[in-house]
């Protein structure tokens, strides 16, 4: 089985990691990206971008980057998902991505009920959704949806704070009525969660829910569970912040991390609008693609669980597949943290880590050092 | 290859030396000087420098969760410290693993103990402790908020059975010790209390932050962990309540070993027309009065910080004075907690007063045995404010500077000015050095001792005890030189000193069944497995006591 390829051509290892090497040795500023790996992958990659000067990605970053900016703009209030099922009486659902990206967690809240808490235990739990489709929690007891656009959430959000705080509202999207019996339901819950995703309401969306819970836990308790899409990405955002000081989008370029959400983005480096000229693209996991794998316009050694993708660039290499193939850690937001997990399959594959380490090598750094 | 260490006036009060005294290193520790004649294949001059032991520090919060969230909350004091070194607030923080063990290192601590991870977030700590350079690590692993510990104890469960979960909780966890921050605060938090005392009773369990402190004490001694129950007391930071607080808990140790964290946060009152004024005197007089007591300080220094506290019932009531004005506040299972930025200002009486009941705490218990040096980094400052700590406490006129800049109604509210004492430095290394080590139950360090690792800071002597602590002249870490004139020369990685208490089989799978029956959650997900942090024979196993 061949795991190596220069130009679609089979080639050994060390003739791939000799022509990788003296790619990213001829480059002025590579670009680390992809990143969708396990936490040896991560910090492998990491010790190659910072020995490269290299511009840092993960391909889903776009995922939880509005998160990360209401974040650090305005704080937050944070619950572990675990915790809401048995603590939370009320659950206020916005938007239609929580149906898709949520699933499990919706279920998963629809079919228990609070068992925690003298305020809580025993009222049962009720949903409320505020979207075009109630998705898995359809039909179930306690639910209730009131229809609402993506586009109009962050309004209804702030008439809801407004309305809270005894400010005459307009009427809105969805009417005052409607705005009033909103503002009930999570006011008179003994703990009140809401359920977002920060991708479809956006950073100044985000803000509005964290000061929504805010306002909220001034009388009660509230707090919300943002739903990131890419567990992977934010695993590797966390190892990023202990690692370099920043969420991703940043760059080893002036030796010290800098970090700049807009300018190292993977899509304005990849499509070769950016900086970057030359890009190394580890993509190692099992679950399918990137949420949107953007063309790539620069030369590329990919490292990829799916031969075909290794093949099909410049210089690229077949390697085991994180969690599948061998024993990994990966952030999983079930658990609010990362986990181990325990290889299903055997595979004679490389791990992206040992890949990125002998690449690493092969330029003389430091990496060995950093494992 | 054997080393030796020559002409350095050794300080080492944990085998009593305090004199002129040839070091050797071998393998790694230090070993009894050659009776065979054999000659040292490298000589290291000390002559004229102060040799100790390496630092321990027991309590800084340097990894986990809320750690990492407050790097996320606050990336422009990072990007201060890439361009602008020296000149902003947090410009020495430490803010990456990378910084945290290299700036550790170069002022000669070798042991740092993280002090608040919680269970589930056991794996991420240890994955950033495995990042952080040079220096060993070990933590305490948080309890006294779960359900599972206050649904025992309303149950009536026995002490062997606390006992079995406290040992799976420390040995999934990879832990040195346990913790437990405002007992049951956290727990009542979440049912919507906003002041938690320490006879309050948790609602739905009836059960109070004593009987959980009590019963955590128990078992972490029958257990044989060497490291006391250590304690964040309730009501931190209020006037009045804070130490009423830590004085119910002081007693309840009833005889036994208790270790109260960063007590400067409890040493206050609420007498003067601002209703806020030092109890300074009154706690170290307790302390000194109460033998099974340990204490640390929590000493703040002036500037931007961050708190970083599992405490969330008392980090939520802090937000109203969080500096930046943004915070987080997590309800996880158990404790949750929160991150405040956080201002100490030398212009504020608030702020300054704070500063004189650390210095008050530290000059007046007079064990420098039972009191640690901490500033419950970041909390009450960062840990690179160290240094002048040092000379804060080794040096009078060095206070008596630093008072005259703080307003007057402070000087008037401190009894600081009149406290004469100066610490030698036989008693910085007692209290920085052996004490640390024995609290830990780690015989392997604090010590210069033949058998010992061979984790040594050089100073160079002088006037300015700031720069003579900011900078070591040497570091041997495991016997390799690490740090030479303050610089780091080689960067090496230490190990996570545990415990690994054998869990009880039944109690494993009572577990298993709970956290899936309760929380959807698989229980092997709270644990480090072995292979999981990059390095080999990443851990060094401590032993239980007998």
């Amino acid at each position: 089985m061949d795991r190596a390829w220069i130009d679609g051509q089979p080639a050994t290892s060390d003739e791939a990691l000799d022509a990788a090497a003296k790619l990213l040795a001829d480059a002025v500023q590579p670009f680390v990206g992809g990143l969708r790996t396990d936490v040896a992958g991560l910090r492998a990659a990491f010790a190659l971008a910072k020995d490269l000067g290299a511009i840092v990605d993960h391909a889903d970053s776009a995922t939880i980057e509005p998160f990360l900016s209401a974040l650090r703009d305005g704080g937050a209030f944070l619950a572990a998902p675990a915790e809401m099922r048995r603590r939370a009486d009320r659950v206020l659902v916005l938007g239609d991505e929580p149906a898709t990206i949520g699933a499990d967690l919706l279920t998963s809240l629809s079919t228990s009920e609070p068992d925690l808490g003298v305020r809580t235990r025993g009222s049962g739990r009720q949903i409320m959704v505020l979207g075009t489709v109630a998705g898995p929690v359809e039909g179930h007891d306690g639910v209730t949806r009131i229809d609402c656009a993506s586009d109009d959430l962050v309004d209804v959000v702030g008439m809801v704070r407004a309305r809270l705080a005894g400010r005459p509202i307009g009427e809105g999207p969805l009417g005052g009525t409607t705005i009033a019996t909103i503002a009930e339901f999570v006011a008179a819950a003994g703990f009140g969660c809401i359920v977002f995703s920060p991708a479809e309401v956006g950073a100044l969306g985000s803000e509005q829910v964290f000061g929504l819970a805010a306002d909220l836990n001034a009388e009660t308790r509230c707090s919300t569970l943002p739903l990131l899409g890419s567990d992977n990405a934010m695993g590797a955002a966390l190892l990023s912040t202990w690692t370099a000081g920043f969420p991703l989008r940043l760059s080893f370029g002036r030796r010290e991390a800098e970090h700049d959400a807009a300018l190292y983005a993977s899509d304005r480096q990849l499509s070769g609008a950016g900086e970057a000229d030359c890009a190394v693209i580890v993509d190692a996991l099992a679950d399918g693609a990137a949420a949107a794998a953007p063309a790539v316009a620069l030369p590329a050694i990919v490292l990829a669980a799916d031969p075909a993708a290794a093949k099909a660039a410049q210089i690229g290499f077949a390697v085991a597949s994180a969690g599948r193939d061998h024993d990994s850690i990966l952030y999983d937001s079930r658990f609010g943290s990362f986990v181990g997990q325990t290889a299903q399959e055997s595979s004679e594959l490389p791990t992206a880590a040992a890949i990125l380490t002998a690449l690493a090598e092969r330029l003389g750094g430091r990496v060995a050092d950093a494992a | 290859m054997l080393k030796r260490l020559s002409g350095g006036h050794v300080v080492d009060p944990a085998t009593e030396r305090d004199g002129v005294i040839d070091l050797y290193v071998e393998d790694g520790v230090i070993v009894d000087p050659p009776s065979d004649g054999r000659s040292a294949d490298e000589t290291i001059d000390c002559t004229g420098l102060v040799v100790m032991a390496g630092a321990i520090d027991i309590h800084s919060h340097i990894a986990g969760g809320h750690v990492n969230t407050a790097r996320l909350l606050l990336p422009e004091w990072h990007r201060a410290f890439s361009s602008r070194p020296g000149e902003t607030a947090l410009s020495r923080v430490g803010w990456t693993t990378e910084e945290t063990g290299l700036r550790y290192a170069q002022m000669g601590f070798t042991t740092v103990v993280e002090p608040a991870m919680a269970p589930s977030s056991a794996l991420h700590a240890h994955l950033e402790l495995a990042d952080t350079p040079i220096i060993d690590k070990a933590t305490l692993v948080v309890l006294g908020n779960d359900d599972l510990l206050l649904s025992m104890i309303r149950d009536g469960e026995s002490e062997n059975a606390i006992a079995d979960y406290v040992a799976w909780t420390v040995a999934s966890s990879r832990a040195l010790g346990v913790k437990c921050i405002n007992a049951g605060g956290s727990a009542a938090f979440k049912e919507n209390v906003r002041k938690f005392e320490f006879d309050d009773v948790v609602p739905d369990y009836g059960v109070s932050s004593r009987q959980i402190v009590k019963t955590l004490q128990r078992a972490v001694t029958s257990l044989g962990i060497a490291h006391p129950l250590h304690v964040h007391c309730n009501n931190l930071g209020v006037p009045g309540a804070s130490s009423d607080a830590i004085a119910a808990t002081m007693r309840a140790a009833e005889g036994d070993p208790l270790h109260l964290a960063h007590i400067q946060f409890y040493g206050y009152g609420t007498e003067g027309k601002r209703r806020f004024s030092s109890r300074g005197r009154d706690l170290a007089a307790l302390v000194n009065t109460t033998p099974e007591v340990t204490v640390d300080i929590g000493q703040v220094m002036f500037g931007q910080t961050v708190t970083i506290s599992s405490d969330e019932l008392r980090q939520f009531a802090g937000r109203a004075q969080a500096s930046p004005r943004k915070s987080v506040i997590f309800d996880h299972e158990a404790n949750g907690g929160g991150v405040v930025p956080f201002d100490y200002r030398r212009k504020s009486f608030h702020n300054a007063l704070q500063w004189a009941i650390g210095m008050e705490l530290f000059l007046l218990i007079e064990d420098p045995a039972r009191v640690f040096f901490t500033t419950d980094h970041p909390n009450g400052a960062p840990f690179t404010t160290y240094p002048d700590i040092f000379a804060l406490l080794m040096d009078r006129s060095v206070r008596q500077a630093w008072l005259e800049a703080l307003p007057k109604a402070v000087r008037e509210m401190t009894s600081l000015a009149e406290i004469e004492r100066e610490y030698t430095l036989n008693e910085i290394a007692t209290m920085t050095r052996a004490a640390p080590a024995r609290l830990l139950g780690t015989a392997d360090r604090g010590h210069l001792g033949a058998g010992a690792v061979a984790d040594i800071a050089v100073y160079r002597p002088g006037a300015d005890k700031a720069a003579m602590f900011g900078t070591a002249a040497f570091v041997l870490k495991d016997g390799e030189v690490v740090v030479r004139n303050g610089a780091v020369v080689k960067r090496t990685f230490g190990r996570a000193l545990t415990l690994r208490p054998e869990p009880d089989k039944a109690m494993k799978a009572r577990l298993d069944r709970y956290f899936d029956d309760k929380y959807g959650l698989s229980a092997r997900w709270f644990e480090v497995p072995d292979g999981a942090l990059g390095h080999n024979d990443p851990f060094k196993v401590v032993p239980c006591r007998a």
